[in-house]
């Protein structure tokens, strides 16, 4: 998968190129849509196991989220002295909380003494403690109080602070990471910044946050939503106005990319719809509906909608009338190894996939929409934590989107069920395609070297 | 009822007041629940994703309203009148060489007063601006940005008044109290406020805030400031600009509907509590206002439906000026309008339809 080498391209879509749509755009478009960098061969074929076996969910825990970044929260949820969050995966338990001194730090959320969980919930105290025997931290870790130190002469004061975990931030986010040696996140980072720089999400405030249970692997959930090659059938209905399968997808070194435009057909369609038909198609107008919105003589799908855009957002977003139509019609939806999925310019979603507890057949899926705001900061959205038995629609804050998700989570479980199938009549691997499949095949491509499975 | 068409099959997937959906394809019709599984008829097999999608619009709603149908009809000739815009300088009679001396027309009684109007570099801002220092009334004006605020005080001084500028973000509390500290102290004196900044019309929570911070608070805050300056006038009045999206549902629920209702809820309040002191307050609500650069004229070229539908809402047969609106604002802020309170002026063509009890 090294770029480095000057390998031969792979095929792609006989539709329009991202990069021959964005030479149609009525504003100069950012540099950063400008850059390139494709995936190569050898094709990559996944073991099912990884899907669907205790052993990998357990050597996952072992490899990967014992030792990787991974974000917690926003920091934006704890801003003031006391503020903290509970963040929980596999069997760890971690309390990130701001301290006196206005820093973040970040622990193992057990109290040193029998045991107990000392923080089940955020929000914000002046000191940690414990519910069991009163064990008190301060707000840095270090430990302020045991009732009846005369009867622990054998526990030293230093030993039993609770143990840090790593702490950097990114983009508004809180990143903790369980190995002390790690490398630091700005390197693990590496460009990432540079690919934000011009819609920096620390700029935004989380405006909604739903948590659904979901009846498949974490990977599973996950690679749903980083392709749009699936649009064909799970998404039909967006075929007139989307670049499904002309989608562009780069990777890079810890995060990969997909630009999937819209406001142009699906290489898919038999027929040719005019810009009228696509624009219908982007409002959600019915068959029989008259249009709400009428093109002016020689104008586009792409840029009318772009227009709007700029007037709904002139008196929140300071320069909005020199934004791109590509900025505000098309989804740049990243992947930062292993389970963040920030989208760029002005679409608000960012989605977190992590196992729940230690079960390899249910995950937790999560999406925020992060905002643009002007003058003082809203505070963030509660999370709305819906089960694996609740419709995506139930959380109104997600507006249109969560009947989306519906479609999505409608095939989710069945994959998981298959795979099972599969792996119960002996296994086998799953053939990924080679280009609208790349950000797939560089997440495994990173998977193996963490999990030691590379040779 | 939902109806879309399959982009790739061109089969039509109709939702059904049963709640299962209708699909016809290459002439079959069969019936599906929203799972998926067929219920009956000939086609047995269709996308399950449109089935969803179509059976879930129609529980969920639909994304965007069509709206209501294009009205048509020929728009009568109606031209906004010519009046005299001679500016009335000091002293009265000066600038009108045809001047009898009595003037038969009704005087406003404004010479020598002093006003403070927000958001006035542009717009309906500016015309009731202009309006004002034509009618000999010293004007202090505040905008977000340098530029407009240097051209609009050249045209305003040419008036023949005093004017006094700043760059304030109404929506910024010191920003707007200071503002109109520094215009009573740059005047000497205060005896018309006219709120008239906005914050937009944006979605969502970040609409919701820009509205309550500029629309309301930037109002209610220059209110309270400039309460102790108005009580010294012998003439103290108060203009709340707000609009007909406040009286009448437009096709969009929007924040900005909801806190220009709240304007002139507040406007009320204040007329009574303020009454004591020598203060009338009012409001002007306009209705759709075409100024180049202003948001009808983008509708206009980007959007011709949806403003061909706002005019031919409009009896009068075409939208509203900027100067007919200031026209308004200067009668209720003037002396001559000394028994009006707690009113709100609906300034809109006949566009909204509701009878104004």
């Amino acid at each position: 998968m090294s770029t480095a080498e000057r390998a031969p391209e792979l095929p792609r879509s006989s539709g329009i190129s991202y990069q021959q749509l964005l030479d149609t755009d009525t504003h100069p478009v950012p540099k950063i849509l400008r850059e390139e960098s494709p995936p190569s061969l050898p094709p990559t074929f996944v073991p099912i196991e990884r899907y669907v076996t205790q052993e990998y969910h357990d050597l996952e825990m072992k490899m990967l989220w014992s030792r990787v970044w991974q974000f917690a929260c926003r920091e934006e949820e704890i801003p003031e002295v006391g503020d903290h969050v509970v963040y929980d995966i596999g069997d760890f338990t971690i309390l990130v909380a701001r301290d006196e001194k206005g820093q973040i730090n970040a622990f193992h959320n057990v109290c040193r003494h029998r045991g107990r969980q000392l923080r089940e919930y955020g929000g914000r105290v002046s000191e940690f403690r414990c519910p069991f025997h009163r064990w008190t931290w301060n707000l840095d870790g270090t430990l302020k109080e045991i009732p009846c130190r005369w009867d622990f002469p054998h526990v030293d004061r230093d030993a039993n602070r609770l143990p840090s975990v790593r702490v950097g931030t990114w983009g508004g986010f809180v990143f903790i990471n369980l190995d002390p040696d790690c490398q630091p996140l700005e390197d693990f980072l590496g460009d990432l910044s540079r690919h934000f720089e011009k819609w920096p999400l620390e700029n935004k405030y989380k405006a909604a946050h739903v948590a659904r249970v979901m009846g498949c692997n974490w990977k599973v959930a996950q690679e749903a939503f980083m392709e749009a090659y699936h649009v064909v059938a799970t998404h039909p209905q967006l075929m007139a106005s989307i670049g499904d399968a002309n989608s562009q997808y780069d990777v890079w070194e810890n995060f990969s990319r997909a630009i999937t435009p819209n406001g142009t057909p699906s290489p898919h369609l038999n027929w040719q719809p005019t810009q009228q038909e696509q624009l219908d198609n982007l409002t959600g107008r019915n068959v029989d509906g008259p249009p709400l919105m009428q093109l002016p003589d020689g104008m586009g799908a792409r840029e009318l909608m772009a227009q709007a855009a700029r007037m709904q957002m002139q008196a929140v977003v300071p320069g909005i009338h020199e934004i791109s139509d590509a900025e505000l019609n098309d989804s740049f939806y990243y992947s930062v190894f292993p389970n963040f999925h920030p989208w760029a310019a002005f679409n608000r979603i960012v989605y977190r996939f992590r196992p729940l507890g230690n079960d390899p057949n249910k995950s937790l899926m999560e999406c925020l929409y992060l905002e643009p705001f002007r003058g003082k900061r809203p505070k963030p959205a509660e999370i709305t934590w819906l089960t694996e038995e609740d419709d995506w629609t139930a959380a109104t804050e997600l507006g249109f989107l969560a009947r989306v998700f519906n479609q999505d989570t409608f095939n989710l479980p069945k994959v998981q069920k298959g795979l099972r199938a599969r792996h119960a009549a002996g296994g086998g691997t799953v053939p990924l395609a080679n280009y609208e499949e790349a950000k797939i095949r560089h997440f495994y491509h990173l998977y193996e070297k963490w999990m030691g499975l590379s040779t | 009822m939902p109806k879309l068409e399959h982009p790739l099959t061109r089969g039509i997937y109709e939702s059904r007041e049963d709640g299962r959906v209708q699909v016809t394809e290459d002439g079959k019709t069969g019936v599906f629940d929203l799972d998926g599984r067929w219920h009956s008829g000939e086609l047995r097999q269709a996308d399950p994703h449109m089935i969803l999608w179509v059976g879930g619009a129609a529980a969920g709603g639909g994304m965007l309203s069509a709206g209501a149908p294009m009205r048509g009809g020929t728009p009568r000739p109606n031209v906004p009148p010519k009046l005299k815009t001679t500016s009335r300088r000091r002293g009265g009679m000066d600038a009108d060489p045809h001047s009898t001396g009595r003037s038969s027309e009704m005087d406003l009684g404004l010479d020598g007063k002093k006003a403070l109007v927000t958001a006035a570099t542009r717009g309906i801002g500016l015309a009731i601006a202009q309006e004002l220092a034509d009618a000999g009334v010293d004007v202090a004006i505040c905008a977000r940005s340098a530029g407009g605020l240097e051209s609009a005080k050249k045209d305003l001084e040419a008036r023949g008044v005093k004017v006094y500028t700043a760059v304030a973000d109404v929506g910024d509390g010191d920003a707007i109290r200071g503002f109109v500290q520094a215009a009573g102290e740059a005047l000497g004196g205060l005896d018309i406020v006219v709120c008239n900044a906005s914050g937009g019309s944006a979605m969502g929570d970040a609409g919701w805030q820009g509205n309550f911070d500029v629309d309301l608070m930037g109002s209610a805050r220059a209110v309270e400031a400039a309460t102790p300056l108005l009580s010294d006038s012998d003439a103290g009045a108060i203009v709340f600009i707000s609009s007909t999206a406040a009286l009448e549902f437009l096709g969009v629920p929007q924040p900005y509907n909801a806190i220009k209702a709240a304007l002139i809820a507040h406007a009320a309040d204040l007329s009574q509590a303020l009454a004591s002191r020598g203060i009338r307050v009012n409001t002007v609500s306009p209705g759709p206002i075409f100024f180049e650069g202003g948001n009808w004229e983008m509708i206009k070229n980007a959007m011709p439906a949806i403003y061909d539908r706002a005019l031919g809402q409009c009896a009068i047969g075409r939208m509203g000026t900027p100067e007919e609106v200031a026209r308004a604002v200067t009668f209720l802020a003037s002396p001559a309008a000394s028994l009006i309170t707690g009113a709100n002026l609906v300034v809109d063509g006949g566009f909204t339809k509701r009878v104004a009890y």
